[in-house]
């Protein structure tokens, strides 16, 4: 195996707030070889967005990285300087975040946003012309299925349709050629059909360009035909992990299989979706041990205390009673 | 695009007629304007003869229906006082309240917009709250105080600015500036100064929350995760976006100060509208009143349309269909 381009050991991004410090991210640890799409699922609020955003250095106050590691090709990232951090951002570590509405300066043609992004960078290309920099804006465009890429770099972003907007941030991403993108639930936001297209070509990017890719989303279907492996995190942390055709096949964690079964594709026509009971618990007050218990079925006595660590071959799971022991 | 400017013209004149109807009523009721222009020892003949020619003796709507006839002719009356056309009169006074009201709104946007941007940015800096009590005193300290207190720090104890009056004039297409030269400058530098403040105080709260909104948006969190600095987001992304209150509130600003730059003036003796709106008032003379009030009212529309016109510029959004909205 390669040496891993990203490694996050026991990150832990909390937000110290007046009622307390919510643990959004606690003990998260995963690597990401060069080129791996990883898919990272949750419900609202199990602190994936966070583990997104504490990737760039970008957790907006009272949130901070209160202790772990992310290397990244070798460089620790946590404690990194804010300029040398600015550096690895859009050029390196590239995002695309969810609603491209509200991402898009409304009032900045696509072409001036675009040679923003690479003009940031400069000290790593040199001085961009503005000639220089419409060429690859355009060309970008082009690559992520924008037609007359050319004169649409002079459109402005509400003269584009969801779809094509989230084309543009795309196409934004990848200016820079970078190693990895962290895409925070980009197609949460578009029509189904849209979905389907843009999770082709992101795919097809990613594995033309051998750029790495963190999909995060709350969607198991839309990761499992993107992803090489998944990560399932739940209250901060990740509760599952391994490859996307075995975890979807046999979950070990009793909240991967909750989530299976609320997929609707899942589901026998005329049949109740199955639903997880209760709601995601308040990073405030989480429950003492396993975090899921006071929703899982399978929860005892034991699991007041803190799930073990459970490894099988490619995977890991925290829970006291996986669901494989139990057949 | 021409449908919408000649519809907002036609709106303009509605206005400056309901302007003029109201204007009339109200000086009318005011007092009698006879009183002040003749003396009370004139006789009873002198007076008489003096109320026909000032059409005094008609009642009011027939006046005033006269005043616009006479008004379409684009003629705006004769002082009664200086018995000379109203409209001159004004338009020798416009220019030195103009580019005193410029002067004060431009200070006031070039400086409160960077400042309050930057209080905007770093809500919890010491700078920050340093132009936040600067913004506080511009908004209670009230003009005629500050204008007394600047002259007797620039022109009684320091004696570096003159106290009051225009200076030397420099004459283009006719018309005599003092911001063309530098002791003309001197003159202006102190009431621009005074009537700034206020200006300042506004764009300053206006731009730092403007700034605050947008700092927390994804926009600027995206522009962050592209790499781009502080300093660039800020310039490119930030001014851009708030550009629109800055620019209406730049518009109404330069309006009120043209029309209402009275305190000021009085205070420097600078010879602009707001003093003799002032004088006229004191002297009931009435045709002055009205065609100033009316001139501004048309200025207000018409400052109010440069403004709408802008926004399409600054906001592509708008630009198509928003005319016929």
């Amino acid at each position: 195996m390669t040496a891993p381009l990203l490694e996050v050991t026991d990150l832990r991004t909390h937000f110290f707030t007046r009622a307390g410090i919510a643990r959004a991210v606690d003990g998260v640890s995963f690597s990401l070889a060069p080129g791996e799409i990883l898919g990272l699922v949750g419900e609202s609020g199990s602190g994936k967005s966070v583990t997104g955003f504490s990737l760039i250095g970008l957790v907006d106050p009272p949130g901070r990285i209160a202790g772990g590691s992310i290397r990244f090709d070798g460089q620790e990232l946590v404690g990194l300087s804010e300029a040398r951090m600015r550096a690895i951002r859009g050029k390196r570590i590239a995002m695309v975040f969810q609603d491209p509405q509200a991402t898009l300066n409304p009032v900045l043609t696509i072409g001036t946003q675009m040679a923003l992004a690479l003009q940031a960078h400069r000290q790593a290309h040199g001085r961009v012309t503005d000639r220089a920099a419409a060429e690859r804006a355009g060309a970008m465009l082009t690559r992520v299925g924008i037609p007359e890429a050319a004169t649409r770099l002079n459109n402005y972003p509400h003269e584009f349709s969801g779809g094509m907007r989230q084309r543009v941030a795309i196409a934004m991403a990848l200016l820079n050629g970078p190693e990895l993108i962290v895409a925070d639930e980009p197609t949460t936001a578009l029509d189904v059909s849209i979905q389907a297209q843009i999770l082709a070509e992101m795919k097809s990017i990613a594995r033309d360009s051998g750029t790495a890719l963190i999909w995060i989303s709350h969607d198991l279907a839309t990761v499992s035909s993107l992803a090489d492996r998944v990560l399932v995190m739940y209250a901060g942390r990740i509760v599952e992990s391994g490859p996307v055709g075995a975890v979807l096949r046999a979950p070990l964690h009793p909240y991967t299989r909750g989530l299976l079964d609320s997929l609707p594709a899942m589901a026998q026509p005329g049949q109740r979706l199955a639903q997880i009971p209760g709601s995601a618990p308040s990073l405030l007050a989480l429950p003492a041990g396993c975090p899921f218990a006071p929703r899982c079925a399978h929860a005892d006595a034991a699991c007041t205390t803190p799930p073990p660590r459970i490894d099988r071959p490619g995977r890991q799971a925290l829970c006291h009673h996986p669901l494989d022991a139990a057949a | 695009m021409l449908g919408y400017v000649i519809q907002r013209l036609l709106q303009a004149a509605l206005v400056m007629l309901a302007m003029s109807a109201l204007v009339f009523v109200g000086v009318h009721a005011i007092g009698n304007p006879i009183d002040v222009l003749i003396s009370p020892d004139a006789t009873q003949d002198i007076r008489e003869a003096a109320i026909r020619r000032l059409g005094l003796d008609l009642p009011l709507w027939q006046q005033y229906l006269a005043f616009l006839g006479r008004l379409l002719r684009g003629d705006f009356g004769t002082s009664f006082v200086f018995g000379m056309p109203v409209l001159q009169l004004i338009l020798s006074r416009l220019p030195a309240t103009l580019e005193l009201a410029l002067a004060a709104v431009l200070i006031g946007t070039l400086a409160g917009v960077p400042l309050g941007v930057y209080a905007g940015y770093r809500p919890d800096g010491v700078l920050s709250r340093v132009i936040m009590a600067v913004s506080v005193l511009g908004f209670s300290v009230p003009t005629f105080w500050v204008g007394l207190i600047l002259i007797l720090t620039f022109a009684v104890n320091l004696d570096w600015l003159p106290a009051g009056d225009r200076g030397p004039l420099v004459e283009v297409f006719g018309i005599g500036w003092s911001f063309l030269s530098l002791e003309g400058l001197s003159f202006l530098a102190l009431p621009a100064l005074n009537l700034s403040l206020f200006k300042l105080a506004m764009m300053i709260r206006l731009s730092r929350a403007g700034t605050r909104e947008i700092m927390l948006t994804d926009t600027v969190k995206f522009a962050r995760a592209a790499g781009l600095s502080d300093a660039t987001i800020l310039r490119r992304h930030v001014l851009r976006l708030i550009s629109i209150p800055i620019v209406t509130v730049f518009g109404l600003e330069l309006g009120s100060t043209l029309a209402f730059a009275v305190v000021t003036e009085t205070i420097f003796n600078w010879p602009g509208v707001g003093k003799l709106i002032i004088d006229s008032i004191t002297s009931l003379d009435r045709p002055v009143m009205v065609a100033y009030l009316v001139l501004v009212a048309f200025l207000f529309v018409s400052i109010n349309l440069v403004v709408d016109l802008s926004y399409a510029l600054l906001d592509p959004r708008l630009r198509r269909g928003g005319a016929a909205a």
